[in-house]
């Protein structure tokens, strides 16, 4: 150390100090990002490589873990399970995202209507179910779908009509989505409803000097305003679009329209789990990370120029 | 890889034998096992006869005491006693399914307890035994049977005026009955999802899923037999003539209770699994031997049962086994079984039976446990279940699922889940032919 203070080129003394207290205040976050995120993701990156393979002869020899280099990718590109599983999941999400963005954008532009009544007591009531934890949210929604348990199976059946059976078929969709979007329109329009309301209430002002209707405010100024917001809650979205995977689960021993590996988070979890191949689930984990990654830059590059007004 | 791997898993079971030791020390008064303290066993068991036959041995063995843990039903407990093993931290001693215990053995969680065994098979039937019996040597000691049988809502039935069938196709006649005097009632269901019960009726037909020879396994899901099975049900579907729909949801148990769905055929435990259901009504069933592919054959398979294991995790073999035996076999054991309706393994569990009264489902049913005793004796013995039965079980569910959803061929579910099961055992290393 003496070395350096006995000839100080001050500007990399102060370098040094500014370097020191950044540096001490990231550590703990660094270490938890260690701990927690990149060991994990380097372990199961390493998982993706093992497989287990039979060690000893013998019809009942012990299976151990071995290097399989890419046989674990290789089975995760040829397995049509996985492709069909991401064309129901882009069914789910055609459906999911755009009522769960519509009506969300829908209940955050009525409430900041001015001179709305019931407003409080409307936002809370769109918001409770998004505090409903989601298996229990789907059991109440799967008791509503069978047709001896759901009352208006009942109602239906008195009047006269058959009971709908939405478990069946391609009817399978909107009800898990259905879900979905139940508990989720509350939580994206609380983000759309917050951003409205930091909006400069002398825009509106102004474009009602200008003559605008209600209508024009909530379509030429309102809505683009809150484009980055609608960004993000599309990107939430999106995401929680490409991890489903409680609902179906859960609705799956209702049907037998679910199939085990209906969506890529649950052909991942029966690898795991069911199969014992704990090392395909771990490449289908980095296939399905990545994919996601893609997806969220593409999205994010796409809205960036018109959401957040850069280039 | 392995050179580096030993040491690493060395340092880790070092680590967890310190553990375990002080967990184990702290569990049992700082007493060391190797001063002849008590010593604690984990035992993983679900099903509600478990606790009252722990508490029995507990009661009786101050120096062995064994902590019981409820980690779920046959496939959630088999699946989270692999990820334990391989974590280092699984129970002493497991339930596992029949089907599923060449799985655990070959994913080393079932332990060699051959020295432990003495004179063991004596006290099962052949057929039993076989189902812990590989390579000659014994992977665990059986606790109960499943030999399938028709549990049937009698009340109804004698209402519509139908006969108990004792063949299928009287169960298919009966099923046409049924449903003509009343469309919204149906015999029986074909849930897809069954993989157990569907080996069961397959079995029966004369199925042989897998089989070993030497070093090679053969694989034969749609053999014959199994093809001819998955016809017989594929007939009923498209007639309509039973209900293709999963079992013991909130829609099936609410048939069940209105009367609209009249039996199940399935392992012994049924009885049990219907009284949690439709406790109400409870009197107004009985239990028939599962109806025949040919009249006078009374040959049945089993659906479900299961053993108890000891670990390859245990630091305790001898106990372990010691109290694996005592589950098996000592007549308290038996006794708590019967009590919550489980069909114990072992004869001596069985003779027991004939003096007990009939389960809950059906207290007026007198002769129910010499009906059982009969169809045990039946049994189709030495039936072998594969490696990978979790692959298959996985597979035939779906693809069953899909086949009923969209009704394409039954019996292309099963050469599929035979492809499957087949490309499996091929990736992890078994020298397998496929028929």
């Amino acid at each position: 150390m003496s070395a350096v203070t006995d000839t100080p080129p001050p500007a990399y003394r102060r370098a040094r100090r500014r370097w020191a207290a950044p540096a001490l205040f990231l550590l703990p976050a660094a270490l938890l990002f260690v701990a927690f995120l990149a060991i994990p993701i380097c372990y199961a990156l390493y998982l993706s490589f093992r497989g287990m393979r039979m060690a000893g002869g013998g019809p009942f020899g012990v299976r151990q873990e071995t290097w399989v280099g890419l046989d674990n990718y290789a089975a995760v590109f040829t397995d049509p399970e996985l492709l069909a599983g991401l064309g129901r999941l882009a069914i789910y999400g055609a459906i999911a995202v755009p009522l769960t963005l519509g009506l969300a954008l829908t209940f955050a532009l009525l409430l900041d209507l001015p001179r709305v009544r019931g407003a409080r007591f409307s936002r809370t009531a769109i918001f409770i179910p998004y505090a409903v934890p989601g298996v229990v949210a789907t059991l109440l929604w799967g008791f509503l779908y069978l047709p001896s348990t759901s009352p208006a199976g009942w109602i239906l059946e008195r009047v006269g009509l058959g009971g709908i059976d939405v478990l069946h078929g391609p009817m399978i969709f909107p009800s898990v989505a259905n879900i979905a979007i139940w508990g989720g329109v509350g939580f994206n329009m609380i983000i759309l409803y917050t951003s409205l309301r930091g909006i400069p209430v002398d825009v509106y002002e102004a474009a009602r000097l200008d003559g605008a209707s209600e209508w024009d405010i909530a379509y030429r100024i309102k809505i683009p305003l809150v484009a980055p917001a609608l960004t993000l809650t599309g990107l939430f979205a999106l995401i929680g679009t490409l991890q489903v995977y409680g609902e179906p689960t859960t609705l799956r021993p209702m049907t037998s329209a679910i199939s085990q590996t209906w969506v890529p988070l649950m052909l991942i979890y029966r690898d795991a789990f069911t199969r014992d191949n704990l090392s395909l689930a771990a490449a289908s984990s980095v296939v399905l990370a990545l994919g996601t990654l893609v997806v969220s830059v593409i999205l994010l590059r796409v809205t960036q120029k018109r959401s957040f007004g850069e280039s | 890889m392995m050179r580096r791997t030993v040491p690493v898993m060395a340092t880790l079971s070092a680590v967890a034998l310190a553990l375990t030791a002080c967990s184990s020390g702290a569990g049992s008064g700082g007493a060391d096992p190797d001063d002849g303290g008590p010593i604690t066993l984990d035992y993983w068991a679900w099903g509600t006869a478990q606790q009252p036959m722990v508490d029995a041995w507990n009661a009786a063995n101050p120096d062995i005491q064994v902590k019981r843990t409820d980690a779920g039903g046959g496939t959630d407990s088999s699946a989270k006693l692999v990820t334990a093993t391989r974590a280092g931290n699984a129970p002493d001693v497991a339930i596992v399914e029949y089907n599923t215990l060449p799985a655990m053995i070959v994913a080393g969680v079932a332990g060699d307890i051959s020295e432990h065994a003495d004179g063991l098979d004596d006290e099962f039937a052949p057929g039993v035994w076989s189902q812990v019996t590989f390579d000659s040597a014994t992977y665990g000691v059986p606790q109960d049977a499943g030999p399938q049988a028709l549990t049937y809502n009698k009340a109804r039935l004698d209402e519509l005026g139908i006969e108990v069938p004792a063949t299928w196709d009287e169960f298919a006649e009966a099923a046409e009955k049924v449903h003509e005097a009343d469309p919204d009632t149906y015999l029986t269901t074909f849930a897809p999802a069954e993989f157990g019960g569907f080996a069961g009726y397959a079995q029966q037909a004369g199925a042989e899923w897998w089989s070993v020879d030497g070093d090679t396994w053969t694989v034969d899901i749609d053999d014959d037999a199994s093809v001819a099975v998955a016809d017989y049900w594929q007939d009923l579907i498209d007639r309509d003539l039973v209900l293709a729909e999963p079992m013991l949801t909130p829609e099936w148990n609410a048939k069940v209770n209105e009367g609209e769905v009249l039996s199940w055929p399935a392992g012994l435990w049924a009885a049990g699994v219907l009284y949690g259901v439709a406790e109400e009504s409870a009197g107004d069933w009985a239990m028939a031997p599962l109806p025949q592919w040919e009249e006078g054959d009374p040959a049945v398979g089993f659906q479900g049962g299961s053993a108890v294991v000891v670990t390859t995790s245990t630091e305790h073999p001898e106990a372990a086994a010691e109290f694996a035996r005592w589950m098996g076999t000592a007549d308290e054991a038996s006794a708590a079984q019967i009590e919550q309706g489980q069909y114990p393994a072992s004869l001596a569990g069985q003779e027991l039976t004939l003096a007990s009264d009939p389960p809950l489902l059906m207290p007026q049913q007198e002769d129910y446990w010499e009906t059982a005793a009969e169809i045990t004796r039946a049994t189709i013995p030495e039936i072998s279940w594969g490696p990978n039965v979790n692959v298959a079980s996985s597979a035939f569910q779906d693809a069953m699922s899909t086949a009923v959803t969209d009704g394409t061929p039954l019996r292309d579910a099963l050469t599929e889940t035979e492809a499957e099961v087949v490309d499996d055992m091929r990736t992890t290393g078994f020298e397998v032919t496929q028929k």
